[in-house]
């Protein structure tokens, strides 16, 4: 070989070691969910959350704040295939660097006055440190006495040495205690009960730094049967102690290490949890849906798992009223979609359905309107959209 | 395929003779280009691999023209590396538009500033005013790593230079050019794939100024500071970067010398990150040695699965994961291969680096686990295609044009004793 002849080699050799990455072929798609429609967001982000009652969907819209749809409910003749804008609100920023961030929220319906008044709203300010470390945000009410008419009443701010912020809510509306998920700030127990106005910093009950500090990223939380279930993206899936409020684990955690959790919901003995694989923990690739038997006394134990190639995130976990269907959101690679599983056996869910979406989904929630099964979606950006499917053959 | 579309762009842009004048009257074009085929290996790889890659990097036509006695000017550079290396170059460290340890194709129209170089030429003043509007460079940060003597670019590109932006400049000098003052208003986004333009929109939502000082022939420092609007997203939710450049540049003969700090504060202060670089080059005769001391940090994205060299784009929200500091030690040479074709110059070239990389902070990001190692090694072989490119000093728009002859800094210095 000659000295010319060696560039032509070396390139050939780079052409030659150079593989592409070749994607896994995506799930089988099902024809049991039908798009109804999908109603655009703004892309400022764009779409982050839904909660959806009575007809009524909220869409939590980062800087474009909250957006209120009538889907269903008749007060401004709007229906899945055709929602109806009633009003919208952009909440305080509060002082958090990249604004109000408007992420999730909770519509409070008080059994004990059958007040429909109070939006909770979680800001999800910037990642202070990075994502796992720290965050930023408060807890915002909105006044939806008048859905046409929303306004701010009061905040809440988790004072603190480190800052925190607020991510996904449940709430125990019979004894108006909302909790919050409070990233590197555990899990947050806040008082709601009468009129809310202004500072909330004293209606907290209670705080838990589920893993401790530096071990804490809570996602989540689902109260369940008297415990409330908070997952954590580094220290897995906790039951915790929830009398009136009060924080004190009961079991679980530090039970899953091998990849960041994500979102979970629990129904009928079991809980359902995402991961969280934007970043891989350890070596092992994709995304998956691992499922818990609550024992005797609550305590969550691995029963089984489903791994999704080529997606980044199970992003959002729900489980139907009837618990015949958990379904779950993905995004970050090819795989992304819409996700339905059966559980006929609810130890061991069996794949049902797949909606592509290849920008991915960021959340999902089911909605029950007039009696059909919907679930309503948050495409993410660059054209970021509410998607609602009528997925009533696939749940009932 | 790959192989034909290269040879195909090096034809084009190799050939020789096309018209090169340059002066104040009559009207004058001048064209240049570049193009570096070049072999790189790396394991700067997810997951523990290496990897090599044969592309056709850095392919640019250039086009410089004057107009009414050099009243008005023109500055237009193609670039075709969407099409060359629409995934990326392998590059240990790079990042930015999406992008991880590969360096992002640039957009095709790189360049298309019309600039009025001298306004109050007429007035007869000490001073001179320079007005350009169009597609380029802020003034900010340092000169573009595509015309510096390293042929794969430094980690710290997104912290040192604003480019390929909706830009409007006015820059005011002293006479014989000692102090220079430029401001630029701008559009804050940077692009998300090659053939987008800027958000129009959004021009004048961001900001920069520089100061220049040339005490010396062939001295130079500059000190610059800038305000960018929501630059990872395109829409403007974003948030914003502050940012600071200050350098010291030397390039006299067969020397060349460039010492630069920078620092981006994104959100508020919640992210800051820094570089701190030197590099030197030195013709000897048809040798050209040199050597790049580079330590940056960056932030470290959410990485797409089936891709670990991208990042997730559009932004979903809260994307940061961590942030690395990169040490990284490049020594290169090339040698000034003999051509007889005019302006034409052709510079095999041979070029390692060696990286260590560290976590900085506490975030999920960990380099030994996505890499599989802490050190790094990347290894380019490379022919550095230069026809006429004239020392072209992107951004820089309130001097003279470039005359003729003028050479990327240590390949053919005629440019110090120019001035």
């Amino acid at each position: 070989m000659t000295r010319r002849q060696m560039p032509f080699l070396f390139l050939l050799a780079g052409v030659a070691c150079h593989k592409d990455a070749v994607a896994p072929p995506p799930p089988p798609t099902c024809s049991q969910t039908s798009l109804l429609d999908t109603v655009p967001i703004a892309p400022n982000y764009g779409i982050h959350d839904m909660f959806v009652r009575d007809g009524i969907a909220f869409v939590f819209a980062w800087n474009s704040g909250v957006l209120i749809y009538d889907v269903g409910n008749g007060v401004k003749g709007g229906l899945p295939l055709c929602p109806v804008l009633i009003s919208s609100l952009v909440t305080s920023a509060s002082g958090i660097s990249g604004g109000p961030a408007v992420h999730n929220g909770w519509w409070f319906w008080n059994p004990n006055t059958n007040e429909k008044k109070y939006l909770f709203i979680g800001q999800e300010g910037p990642a202070i440190g990075g994502i796992g470390v720290g965050s930023a945000g408060l807890i915002h009410v909105v006044d939806v006495s008048d859905l046409s008419n929303p306004h701010e009443v009061a905040y809440f701010h988790k004072a603190g040495t480190d800052s925190t912020g607020t991510h996904n809510f449940w709430m125990d509306e019979q004894k108006q205690i909302l909790y919050a998920a409070y990233y590197n700030g555990g899990v947050v127990a806040l008082d709601v009960s009468g009129a809310l106005s202004g500072d909330l910093s004293s209606r907290l009950i209670d705080s838990l730094r589920i893993g401790g500090k530096g071990n804490t990223y809570t996602w989540g939380v689902h109260l369940y049967n008297g415990s409330l279930y908070a997952i954590d993206m580094l220290s897995g899936l906790w039951q915790l102690n929830a009398n009136s409020g009060a924080l004190s684990i009961a079991g679980g955690g530090n039970n899953e290490s091998a990849r960041y959790s994500s979102d979970c919901w629990v129904f009928g003995g079991y809980a359902y949890s995402g991961t969280w694989d934007w970043i891989r923990r350890t070596s092992q690739s994709g995304a998956m849906l691992k499922v818990w038997q609550l024992g005797g006394t609550g305590a969550p134990a691995p029963v089984d798992s489903i791994i999704t190639p080529s997606i980044s995130a199970v992003s959002d976990v729900e489980v139907s009223s009837n618990g015949k269907v958990v379904m779950f959101s993905a995004e970050g690679g090819t795989n992304s979609g819409l996700y339905f599983y059966s559980l006929t056996n609810p130890a061991h869910p069996t794949f049902l359905a797949y909606y592509p979406v290849s920008a991915g989904l960021h959340t999902a929630t089911f909605g029950y309107i007039n009696g059909n099964v919907y679930a309503f979606a948050a495409r993410n950006p660059g054209s970021p959209a509410l998607m609602i499917w009528d997925v009533t053959s696939l749940v009932q | 395929m790959r192989l034909t579309l290269v040879a195909a762009l090096c034809a084009a842009t190799v050939p020789a003779g096309v018209c090169a004048q340059s002066g104040s009257s009559p009207p004058w074009i001048r064209l240049a280009g570049e193009a570096i085929p070049v072999l790189t290996g790396t394991n700067a790889v997810p997951g523990g691999a290496a990897t090599a890659e044969a592309r056709l990097v850095q392919p640019v036509l250039m086009v410089q023209a004057g107009a009414l006695a050099d009243r008005v000017r023109l500055d237009a550079m193609a670039d075709l590396e969407g099409w060359t290396i629409p995934n990326g170059e392998l590059t240990a460290g790079a990042y930015g538009e999406g992008f991880y340890d590969r360096r992002h194709p640039h957009t095709y129209v790189h360049e298309l500033m019309v600039t009025l170089p001298d306004v109050l030429r007429d007035l007869g003043g000490p001073a001179g005013l320079a007005l350009a509007a169009g597609k380029g460079f802020a003034p900010f940060g340092t000169d573009d790593p595509m015309g510096r003597p390293p042929m794969l670019y430094p980690v710290n590109h997104h912290l040192s230079q604003l480019l390929e932006r909706a830009v409007a400049v006015a820059a005011l000098r002293t006479a014989r050019d000692h102090v220079t003052i430029e401001g630029g208003l701008f559009n804050g986004d940077e692009p998300e794939y090659p053939s987008e333009w800027p958000n129009w929109t959004r021009f004048g939502d961001s900001w920069s100024v520089r100061l220049t000082v040339a005490p010396a022939a062939g001295l130079e420092w500059q000190g610059s500071r800038a305000h960018v609007h929501s630059p990872e997203h395109r829409p403007g939710a974003g948030t914003d970067a502050e940012k600071w450049s200050t350098s010291l540049r030397w390039e006299r003969g067969p020397r060349y010398g460039l010492l630069e700090w920078a620092q981006t504060s994104e959100a508020g202060g919640l992210y800051v990150f820094h570089t701190l670089l030197a590099e030197g080059a030195w013709r000897i005769g048809r040798h050209r040695p040199y050597l790049r001391l580079e330590r940056t940090e960056r932030p470290e994205d959410q990485r797409v699965s089936d891709d670990e060299f991208r990042s997730a784009r559009p932004h979903l929200d809260n994307s940061i994961v961590g942030a690395t500091r990169w040490s990284i030690g490049t020594i290169g040479y090339g040698y000034g291969a003999p051509v007889a074709a005019g302006r034409l110059t052709v510079q095999p070239t041979i070029e390692a680096a060696i990286a260590r990389v560290a976590r900085v902070g506490s975030g999920l990001f960990d380099p030994a686990v996505f890499y599989g190692r802490r050190t790094l090694y990347s290894i380019s072989f490379g022919v550095r295609i230069d026809w006429g490119m004239a020392g072209h000093r992107m951004g820089h728009y309130a001097g003279a044009p470039m005359p003729p002859g003028m050479a990327m800094p240590g390949m053919e210095h005629q440019v110090s004793e120019a001035r």
